[in-house]
């Protein structure tokens, strides 16, 4: 039996309106919580003060990074046609990991890695595109060399960033396992305003492409007949999804989940219009990390545990029931 | 005259290096509803590619409604050129609104809102094509039929002055693949909008269509009213099968069935036939000959030959000669020796060298037996004996009364000749065989 489900537009702007108060709920409970107890803490002390700025400065990581990983798997699952399809798929992580990997264990002391760190990883990230796209044959390469590319170039970073922590001093090992987990420390300011900066750029590029991505996902050569440009909208896509998950790669290493999984709720929750979906996206993605590492913080404090680990391990079986009640609203092949 | 909606001038292009057509030139008038047909492989779906631009390194220019399709920005060619494919999947579950609307992509301005003369247009298209019940429900979950007619609808809100059909019906059963071609030929008659649709379906193509382009290994092979395209000759020459040509008794219109009238003749079981041939020429022949169950010998071949592997390929029983060399009097004898049991021997187009030009006197000792011999014409073009010795052997041939043949297919029709005519009773036995 097919029921006429209502129109779409009020069921799902009650959603919106449900999502944005979810969303900024959860924030505040964010700000509440941390390693020294939930609550907001005594704002007249000095103390008290630096810790809340601590926590908001989280949250605002918290927010850029999400943003930008969702963001991105959005515009690589419509622009590679795959349900797999994740910020990391091009190379980006390896790359990025594979630069952050050799400033640390290169850098001389932390005053220089602070600033290394996110530069060598960024640049790894971008390297490790450009292989892909060079080895693929460029943005004209079908959905699946670009996919097979992204998984050799993957590898062989992989490797050589295996056998940097397999001959690595123990110092060093440490910071590099710690930072492939992921984390969203405090970074300095700077950073985080170049990174909030570019992410911020890069989800309202996405968005500007949002109806060619739309008519992308009915195949290259029907969107080329509808009048889209194909190949430069490809070309900007894919540069806009890694760039937007290199800058998070390079704030705060491989958080892992988010990317892939956030994008698939939010379409089973609003629909595949990417007009609508990649600012949902974004919040989502960001509110979502944000929780997570406010979790982070407050379960085994005082002792930390990575975010990447957590994404996974809450948001999965959450995510999981979503999927399963909504599903055929999203992804449907 | 104005200006043609679509002109390919002296067209060459393909991929990579193999050409899928060269030279092609026609031209397709406004507000016309034309098809292309041609067998699998013919460059029908290269055409539409073609036409809209997709095609790679082109010489020569596709011109849409005066303009070259290279020279044309991607919103521009939208509104000259819409495309129906074949068959339209997402992975995305978008509702049948959402995607009519994706054929104002090329309209829509920096904000991406629709227009009220969008929206006005995206309903007029669900209406035409009957999809407006539908409208939320999401286009993976529709039935082909339904699918097709929101692709239209989709086409439709792009409002092209041009719409190319790329095999749009065959997924369809018949009644679905009828309403596909009558939306289209009352969009054709209504808004003036030039249809050309490349099709399989030879009697739909006949039914709606004014003029019919048949295509055969990328060459315009007739041009025209389908009723003078679609003969029983020129059919059986480009498909390579026959068929019966009718007037339908309901409409009028040409009516093309597959023959089954026919097939038993093309069975060959019982009927011995000797191949010379040699350098890859018999490939192709000894293949159908097999393929029609005739008993097949060939000889005498050299070991190693691209013939000679096609044959022990096949299973067929041949006489073989030493690799590389001249054929020998023990092996001649031996071949002399099948031939003379054959009902014909067939003479492949082979070159002819002081090596094999012995091959000719087999032949025309078969035919003192009174064996019929079929000879592929030419055989001076490909003469390599230093007295052109193979062609006065193949003219004494010709004189004794050997058959000369241009194609496989008339060669066919010649063995076709021996066989003998069939009780009906037994006919589905011979067309199963064949």
């Amino acid at each position: 039996m097919i029921c006429e489900p209502k129109a779409p537009c009020c069921s799902s702007r009650w959603l919106i309106v449900l999502l944005v108060l979810a969303g900024m709920l959860i924030l505040v409970l964010c700000a509440l919580s941390g390693p020294s107890g939930f609550g907001l803490p005594a704002i007249g002390t000095p103390v008290g003060r630096a810790i809340l700025s601590l926590r908001l400065h989280r949250i605002v990581t918290g927010l850029v990074v999400g943003a930008a990983l969702s963001c991105a798997g959005v515009v690589f699952q419509a622009l590679l046609r795959n349900p797999l399809a994740e910020p990391y798929i091009l190379g980006v992580s390896s790359g990025a990991g594979l630069g952050a990997a050799a400033a640390i264990l290169t850098g001389f002391g932390g005053a220089v890695t602070a600033l290394l760190l996110p530069t060598t990883a960024f640049a790894g990230a971008m390297l490790a595109l450009l292989i892909v796209l060079a080895v693929a044959g460029g943005t004209r390469a079908s959905v699946y060399s670009l996919i097979l590319s992204g998984v050799i170039v993957s590898a062989i970073a992989s490797s050589i960033l295996m056998f940097l922590v397999a001959t690595a001093p123990r110092e060093g090992l440490h910071s590099v396992i710690w930072w492939m987990l992921g984390n969203l420390q405090p970074m300095s300011q700077g950073q985080m305003i170049i990174t909030a900066a570019v992410v911020a750029g890069g989800v309202v590029a996405a968005w500007f492409i949002a109806p060619q991505l739309d008519a992308l996902t009915l195949g290259r050569e029907v969107a080329h007949h509808v009048g889209v440009r194909t190949e430069l909208v490809t070309a900007i896509g894919l540069l806009l999804g890694s760039l937007l998950a290199a800058a998070a790669v390079s704030l705060a290493g491989l958080i892992g989940f988010v990317g892939l999984i956030v994008p698939h709720v939010m379409r089973s929750l609003l629909g595949p219009n990417h007009r609508r979906l990649i600012p949902a996206t974004a919040l989502a993605g960001g509110v979502f990390l944000a929780a997570c590492d406010a979790l982070a913080r407050s379960l085994l404090a005082p002792r930390e545990i990575p975010v990447g680990v957590l994404t996974a391990l809450c948001g999965g079986p959450f995510f999981l029931a979503i999927l399963k009640l909504r599903g055929r609203k999203g992804w449907i092949e | 005259m104005s200006i043609p909606a679509l002109q390919f001038s002296k067209v060459t292009g393909g991929y990579r290096h193999v050409p899928v057509f060269e030279d092609l030139a026609f031209s397709i008038d406004p507000g016309t509803l034309c098809g292309v047909i041609g067998p699998n492989g013919c460059g029908k779906t290269t055409l539409i590619r073609a036409a809209t631009g997709l095609l790679p390194r082109l010489s020569g220019s596709v011109s849409l409604f005066g303009k070259d399709v290279v020279n044309l920005k991607a919103a521009e060619r939208a509104q000259r050129v819409g495309v129906v494919p074949q068959e339209l999947s997402t992975p995305m579950a978008f509702t049948v609104e959402a995607l009519v609307a994706m054929g104002r992509t090329h309209a829509l301005g920096r904000r991406h809102t629709l227009s009220a003369d969008d929206r006005r247009i995206i309903e007029q298209a669900m209406v035409y094509t009957d999809v407006m019940e539908m409208r939320r429900r999401p286009f993976p979950e529709l039935s082909g039929g339904e699918k097709q007619r929101t692709v239209i609808a989709m086409v439709l809100a792009q409002q092209p002055r041009m719409i190319l059909m790329d095999e749009a019906t065959s997924h369809l059963d018949i009644n679905h693949a009828l309403e596909v071609m009558q939306i289209v030929e009352r969009l054709n008659r209504e808004a003036g909008v030039t249809i050309l649709t490349v099709s399989h379906d030879l009697n739909i193509a006949a039914e709606f269509c004014e003029r019919l382009l048949l295509l055969d290994h990328g060459r315009l092979v007739a041009d025209g009213a389908p009723a003078d395209v679609l003969t029983e000759e020129r059919l059986r020459e480009v498909y390579h099968c026959d068929v019966r040509v009718q007037s339908n008794p309901v409409n009028g219109s040409v009516m093309v069935t597959p023959s089954p009238r026919l097939a038993p003749g093309r069975s060959g079981e019982g009927i011995h036939v000797h191949c010379i041939a040699g350098g890859g020429s018999g490939e192709e022949i000894l293949r159908r000959l097999h393929l029609c169950d005739y008993t097949v010998t060939c000889g005498v071949l050299n070991e190693g030959d691209s013939d000679s592997l096609t044959a022990t390929a096949l299973g067929i029983e041949g006489t073989f000669e030493q690799p590389f060399s001249a054929i020998g009097a023990q092996t001649f004898v031996e071949a002399e020796a099948q031939a003379r049991q054959a009902d014909a021997v067939v003479i492949c187009p082979t070159p002819f060298g002081p090596g094999n030009a012995v091959n000719l006197d087999l032949a025309a000792r078969a035919l003192e037996q009174n064996i019929p011999v079929f000879l592929a014409a030419g055989v001076g073009d490909r003469d390599y004996t230093p007295d052109r010795r193979a062609t006065k052997t193949a003219a004494q041939l010709v004189d004794q009364g050997a058959r000369e043949w241009q194609s496989v297919t008339d060669l066919f029709t010649l063995l076709g000749e021996l066989i003998p005519p069939q009780d009906p009773s037994t006919e589905n036995d011979a067309d199963h065989a064949s």
